[in-house]
């Protein structure tokens, strides 16, 4: 009778493993349809490792924000050291881009919501100058925005974005460090879980690990949340 | 000895099941999870858009197949002329699917695949090897764009180009069997010692 049990318990959790497995796997597959590329690291590669091939393998998203100038709408170079202290919410974008232009009004939000609480949205447009001068302007883009074309695209790669794609966001606290790389259209659940994390790590109550780990974990979930 | 057979057994077919989960943990979604992930999931662009070409009497037929959920702006599409001594015209393009964003607007885009016909002349009489140039851009539907590209071809001369489409996980096929074995194993377990009962 027991051996009987055992068996049934064991052909039912089959079942029930091959219908979540099968099941899923195939709803999922259209959806993503993805093949993995390594993208980032949470931390410094080991230096035992070959660096340089690690690098060259696995763009790496640094730890800390990476020192660049590019030119503001007014075409006057600036350092992103000018936002020292603050948080930042540094959105990479293009004018061709339409999930990039859906996000603008997002990031006024944030930008408006966000004032006085020492972070700071800076857009980082990869295009023509002029078009983004346009682009902003009919916008009305209040926040500060730094303009390169290959210059740009260099400051990609310093995320970790070689062969980037757009719109992508990278999130860091006042210190500097980087907590996020957002890739694709950020919507206002995902920025606020984001934002709210950096803050708990501004104020110390969480530290660095805790918090990158706490938004991987949570994006995940909202992304399962989503799906499901 | 009866019953370690058919714990071997189950053990068997919940191998697959179990590697099939495995592969399903790796499908993450477009977006990186965060900086203590170390993968993303939107496709390279050079998956995202495949792109070939062989020659077809006096045109050349360029192919472009596209993955599940992304899409190429037909007004992005051009195609010139590389190799010297070579004259090509604008490619004719169908028509394509009619998409309308509130912030770009409507425009044409292609999913699936598209394939331009590009007449061309050769002035050379061949003795340079054909090549010509294509740009295209496209985005993913799941919000993520990517820039324009620009690509040198080589148009072939024999059967139409196939572009390999390599599996997107490697384990999905293990899934699909495993999910198969699955109900194979617990239709055998939970038949064993039963006779089939046939109506009369």
């Amino acid at each position: 009778m027991k051996t009987s049990g055992m068996r049934y318990l064991a052909g039912a959790l089959v079942v029930l493993v091959g219908m979540w497995a099968g099941l899923k796997f195939h709803s999922v597959h259209r959806v993503s349809d993805a093949v993995t590329v390594p993208a980032g690291v949470a931390s410094a590669p080991d230096p035992k490792e070959n660096v340089a091939m690690e690098a060259a393998a696995h763009p790496v998203v640094p730890a800390r924000l990476p020192d660049f100038s590019l030119t503001d709408l007014s075409g006057k170079s600036t350092s992103i050291a000018a936002w020292s202290g603050k948080s930042l919410v540094i959105n990479f974008w293009a004018t061709w881009c339409a999930p990039c232009r859906r996000e603008i009004p997002l990031l006024k939000t944030l930008s408006a919501d966000w004032a006085g609480r020492d972070l700071t949205v800076i857009g980082v447009a990869v295009d023509y100058a002029d078009k983004v001068r346009q682009f902003a302007e009919q916008f009305k883009i209040d926040y500060p925005v730094l303009i390169g074309e290959q210059d740009a695209l260099e400051v990609a790669a310093k995320f970790g974005m070689a062969s980037p794609a757009f719109p992508f966001t990278v999130f860091t606290d006042r210190h500097g460090e980087v907590v996020a790389l957002f890739v694709g259209e950020l919507h206002r659940p995902q920025a606020d879980f984001i934002l709210s994390e950096v803050q708990n790590l501004n104020q110390e109550r969480i530290a660095l690990p805790e918090a990158r780990r706490a938004i991987a974990a949570g994006l995940e979930a909202m992304a399962a949340k989503k799906a499901g | 000895m009866k019953r370690s057979l058919s714990t071997v057994w189950v053990a068997l077919f919940l191998l697959p099941s179990m590697l099939g989960l495995a592969g399903f943990a790796q499908a993450k979604p477009w977006w990186m999870r965060g900086i203590d992930s170390n993968e993303t999931d939107f496709l390279p662009p050079d998956v995202a858009f495949r792109v070939a070409a062989r020659i077809d009497g006096n045109v050349v037929k360029v192919r472009w197949v596209i993955a599940d959920g992304y899409y190429l702006y037909r007004q992005k599409i051009a195609v010139r002329a590389e190799s010297p001594d070579l004259l090509v015209s604008m490619p004719q393009l169908p028509p394509g699917t009619v998409k309308t964003d509130p912030y770009m607007g409507t425009q044409q885009v292609y999913m699936q695949q598209v394939e331009a016909i590009v007449p061309y002349s050769r002035i050379d009489a061949g003795a340079h090897p054909l090549q010509i140039k294509v740009t295209y851009q496209g985005c993913a539907e799941a919000g993520l764009c990517y820039p324009p590209i620009t690509k040198v071809v080589f148009p072939t001369a024999g059967p139409p180009a196939v572009v390999a489409s390599e599996p997107p996980y490697p384990w999905e096929s293990t899934a699909i069997i495993g999910g198969a074995c699955a109900f194979l194993l617990a239709g055998l377990v939970l038949r064993k010692g039963r006779k089939l009962e046939l109506p009369a």
